[in-house]
C-alpha cells in the first residue's frame, strides 16, 4: 500500500508541473495549448535519447528543457496569427506530429516498440523501495520550485502584462506592452515545463512510447487546471494532485458497487469523472482556488 | 499543559498509524486468506472490443476452481483493472494490483505498449505476468522468467507468411502495413523467408486512418509482385482491398485471420475480397479445451486473445498448486513444470490438473489456444497456424499447420 501511495503521489507532481505549465500559458497568457502531451512527449524522448548515448541523467533533463523551449519557440513562430480557437487546433494538430514522427522515425526513437530501459537515477544504489521515495522527493522538490518561481512571476509585472494581454491583446500592445515578445517568452517558458514534466515521467518509468502520448492527458490537464482555479498556480498544483487522487479513488469506489461486470465498472470509473467535471464546473465555475486579482493601489491622496 | 497532553494524542495516534502500516505488508504476505490473481485487460479504448470477453473467462475458471474447493485449500480471488489500452493508465492500474491488491500473477496485457511498460514493476516486484502481446521485443526484456507470452511472435508469423507465398509459387511478395510494433520485425521475416526460396520483397507503410489508399497501391503495383500480404486491421485493410480490386490485381492476395473476418467480409462486395487468403494462430479449435471454454463462456467461436488468457489462467493456479505456494516466484518455477512436464498427464483444464498434482502425477497441459509448451525466454515453442480462403462471402478452411 505504501509504495502505491508514493507511485500516487510521484505521479501527481508530474501532473503538477503540467498543470503550472498549462496555467502559464492558459492562465496567463490566455493562448489554449491542447498541444501538451506534444511538448511533454518532446522532453521524455529529449531525456531518454540523451542519457542513453550516455550523458547523466541532470544533462537529460537540462536537455529537456532546451529542446522543449526551443519547440515552443517553433510552435509559436508558426501560430504567430492564431488566436483561441484556431491556435487550439493547431496546437492539437502539433502533439499528433509529435506522435506520428515518434511512431515512425525509427532510427530515433525505435518506433512503436518504444524505448525501454531508460535510466533511472541512483536506482542501482538505492533499492527499489527507497528509489521510490528518493524520486517522490526529487520530482516534488522541483514541483515546489517551479510553482514558487511562477507564483512570483504570477504577482509580478511581468505577470500583470501578460494577463493584460490575455484580456486584450490590442489595448495591451497600445499600452506599450511588447505583445509577440510576452508571448513567444510564455510560451517557450511553458513549453519547457511541460517538457521537463516528460523527461521526469521518462526516467521514472523507464519506458516510454508513442502510445504514452495519446491527447487523453491534456484532457486530464484541463480537467486539473479547470478544476483547480485557472489563473494561480497554486490551484494548478491542487487541481492536478486532485485529479489523480480522484482518478485512483475511483477503482476503490467501483469495487463498492455490487453486482457489475468488470466492464461496467471501468465505464463507470469513466462517468464519474465526467460527473466530477460537471460538478466543479457547476459549483465552483471558477475552480477551488479562484484566480485573485491584487486591487489597484490606492491614488495617492490629493494635497 | 494542554498543548503537551494534545501532542501526546497526536504521537500515539501517529505511532498507532505507523504500526498498522508497517503490519499491512506482512498480513497480506501470510500464506493464510485467499489467493489474488489480477487481470489487467483492455475494457475501454481501442483494445475494448476483446477485453470484457477475456475477463469474463478468467472468472468463469476461477468460479469453477472455487467451487471444487479452490487451490491449496485457498480461494482463488480475482481482481480486474482496466488497462484503457494506454501504457499510462495501464501502470497506474499494474501498481494498484502490485501494491494494494498484492496479486501472484497478472493475465492478459494485450496491447504491447502496455505490457512493455508494465513488465519491469512485474519483475521489480516479483509478480507473474503472462500477456497476449505479439512484439518480438517483449520477451527479450531482461524479465528473469517473470513473463510468458501466449501470443506466438512475429518472427514465427512473418515466417508463415512467407513459406505460404512462396509455397503458393509467388516470387515477388509486397508487404502492406500501418505502422505497428509488430511491422518491422514481419516484413524481415517475410522476406527471409521469400529470398531463401530466391524470390524479392518490397514493402510500404502507411497511415491507417485514410479513406483512399490510391497511391499507396499504385507504388505496390509497381514492384509488379505476384503477391500482396495485408498487414493492417480490420478498417484499413477494407479500403485497402476495394482499392487493390480497383486496380486490377489479380495476384494472390494474403491478409490476417483478424483483419480479413467474416464482419469484413460481409461489409465489401462479394468479388473484392473473393480469394484472399487468411492466416492465424489457430485456436486449437477442436480441442476439449476449446469446447469446454465455449460451454463455459457461452460464446460461439471465442476470439484467440480469449483461448490464450483461458490457458494462462489454468495455467498459473496449476503452478500454484505444483509449487505449494502463491508468490509470483514460485509460479515463474513452476509453470513449465506443469505445461510441458515430459511424459505428464496430459489435462485440458485446472480441475483435472490440480487432481493429477494432488496425486503427485506430472502434468502437461494442453489448452485453448494450442500446446502452451513454453522456451527459456517466455515464448511458445510451437503453435498450430490455420489457413482459410475466401470463397463465395464465406471463409472455408484451407489447413491447420
Amino acid at each position: 500500500m505504501l509504495s502505491y501511495v508514493i507511485f500516487t503521489l510521484t505521479l501527481c507532481a508530474i501532473y503538477g508541473l503540467l498543470g503550472l505549465s498549462l496555467n502559464l500559458i492558459w492562465g496567463g497568457a490566455g493562448l489554449v495549448n491542447l498541444g501538451l502531451a506534444g511538448f511533454f512527449a518532446v522532453g521524455a524522448y529529449a531525456s531518454a535519447l540523451a542519457t542513453g548515448a550516455g550523458a547523466p541523467v541532470l544533462i537529460g533533463w537540462g536537455a529537456a528543457l532546451v529542446v522543449g523551449a526551443g519547440v515552443g519557440l517553433l510552435v509559436t513562430f508558426a501560430t504567430l496569427r492564431l488566436r483561441d480557437d484556431y491556435l487550439a487546433i493547431v496546437t492539437l494538430g502539433f502533439a499528433e506530429v509529435i506522435r506520428l514522427v515518434a511512431l515512425n522515425e525509427r532510427w530515433l526513437t525505435k518506433g512503436s516498440d518504444g524505448i525501454s530501459g531508460i535510466r533511472a537515477p541512483l536506482k542501482a544504489e538505492l533499492g527499489t523501495q527507497n528509489f521510490a521515495l528518493f524520486y517522490l522527493g526529487v520530482v516534488t522538490l522541483v514541483l515546489l520550485v517551479v510553482w514558487a518561481l511562477l507564483r512570483r512571476l504570477d504577482l509580478s509585472p511581468y505577470g500583470r502584462a501578460l494577463k493584460a494581454i490575455r484580456e486584450d491583446q490590442q489595448l495591451a500592445a497600445f499600452a506599450g506592452k511588447p505583445v509577440l515578445r510576452f508571448k513567444l517568452q510564455a510560451f517557450a517558458l511553458s513549453a519547457a515545463i511541460a517538457a521537463l514534466a516528460g523527461a521526469l515521467y521518462a526516467h521514472f518509468q523507464s519506458y516510454i512510447s508513442p502510445d504514452h502520448f495519446q491527447p487523453l492527458i491534456t484532457i486530464y490537464i484541463f480537467l486539473a487546471v479547470t478544476a483547480g482555479g485557472v489563473g494561480r498556480p497554486s490551484g494548478a498544483v491542487l487541481g492536478a494532485y486532485a485529479v489523480v487522487i480522484f482518478l485512483e479513488a475511483t477503482r476503490f469506489m467501483t469495487e463498492w458497487v455490487p453486482g457489475l461486470q468488470p466492464v461496467q465498472l471501468a465505464a463507470m470509473r469513466e462517468m464519474l469523472i465526467g460527473l466530477a467535471l460537471i460538478l466543479v464546473l457547476h459549483l465552483k465555475p471558477q475552480g477551488i482556488l479562484p484566480e485573485t486579482i491584487p486591487k489597484a493601489p490606492a491614488p495617492p491622496s490629493a494635497a | 499543559m494542554t498543548p503537551f497532553s494534545i501532542d501526546r494524542r497526536r504521537l500515539l495516534a501517529g505511532s498507532a498509524a505507523l504500526a498498522g502500516i508497517s503490519a499491512l505488508p506482512s498480513r497480506a504476505r501470510a500464506q493464510a486468506g485467499p489467493i489474488r490473481i489480477g487481470t489487467l485487460t483492455p475494457l475501454t479504448g481501442s483494445g475494448g472490443p476483446y477485453g470484457p470477453v477475456m475477463v469474463k473467462a478468467v472468472k468463469a475458471v476461477v468460479d469453477e476452481v472455487n467451487a471444487a474447493g479452490g487451490v491449496l485449500g485457498r480461494k482463488v480471488e480475482l481482481i480486474s483493472e482496466d488497462d484503457q489500452t494506454n501504457p499510462e493508465a495501464g501502470v497506474r492500474a499494474a501498481r494498484k494490483l502490485i501494491d494494494v491488491d498484492k496479486v501472484s500473477a497478472i493475465l492478459g496485457t494485450w496491447a504491447s505498449s502496455v505490457t512493455t511498460a508494465v513488465a519491469p514493476l512485474c519483475w521489480e516486484s516479483k509478480t507473474f505476468l503472462a500477456t497476449v502481446s505479439g512484439a518480438d521485443a517483449i520477451t527479450q526484456l531482461p524479465h528473469q522468467g517473470y513473463l510468458i507470452r501466449t501470443q506466438p511472435n512475429t518472427t514465427l508469423q512473418g515466417k508463415k507468411f512467407g513459406e505460404f507465398c512462396i509455397a503458393e509459387k509467388a516470387k515477388r511478395v509486397f508487404f502492406l502495413s500501418p505502422q505497428t510494433p509488430f511491422a518491422k520485425s514481419q516484413f524481415d521475416n517475410i522476406t527471409a523467408a521469400v529470398k531463401a526460396a530466391g524470390g524479392e520483397t518490397g514493402s510500404l507503410i502507411y497511415d491507417d486512418k485514410k479513406p483512399s489508399y490510391r497511391t499507396e497501391i499504385d507504388e505496390a503495383l509497381r514492384f509488379k509482385p505476384d503477391a500482396i500480404i495485408f498487414g493492417g486491421y480490420t478498417p484499413d485493410t477494407a479500403v485497402m482491398l476495394k482499392d487493390v480490386y480497383r486496380a486490377g490485381f489479380s495476384g494472390l492476395k494474403v491478409a490476417f485471420g483478424y483483419s480479413v473476418n467474416q464482419k469484413l467480409i460481409e461489409s465489401v462486395p462479394a468479388e473484392v475480397v473473393d480469394k484472399t487468403f487468411t492466416i492465424a494462430p489457430s485456436p486449437a479449435e477442436g480441442s476439449k479445451a476449446y469446447e469446454r471454454l465455449v460451454k463455459l463462456i457461452g460464446v460461439a467461436s471465442p476470439d484467440p486473445y480469449t483461448t490464450q488468457i483461458y490457458d494462462q489462467i489454468n495455467l498459473v493456479l496449476m503452478a500454484i498448486a505444483f509449487a505449494d505456494d502463491s508468490s509470483g516466484a514460485a509460479i515463474k518455477d513452476a509453470v513449465r513444470k506443469v505445461s510441458q512436464a515430459q511424459g505428464g498427464v496430459k489435462v485440458d483444464n485446472a480441475i483435472d490438473g490440480l487432481k493429477a498434482i494432488a496425486a503427485k502425477q506430472p502434468v502437461d497441459y494442453d489448452g485453448a489456444s494450442g500446446p502452451c509448451d513454453f522456451d527459456a525466454i517466455g515464448d511458445i515453442i510451437d503453435s498450430k497456424f490455420r489457413y482459410e480462403q475466401v470463397q463465395g462471402s464465406k471463409l472455408v478452411l484451407v489447413k491447420i499447420a
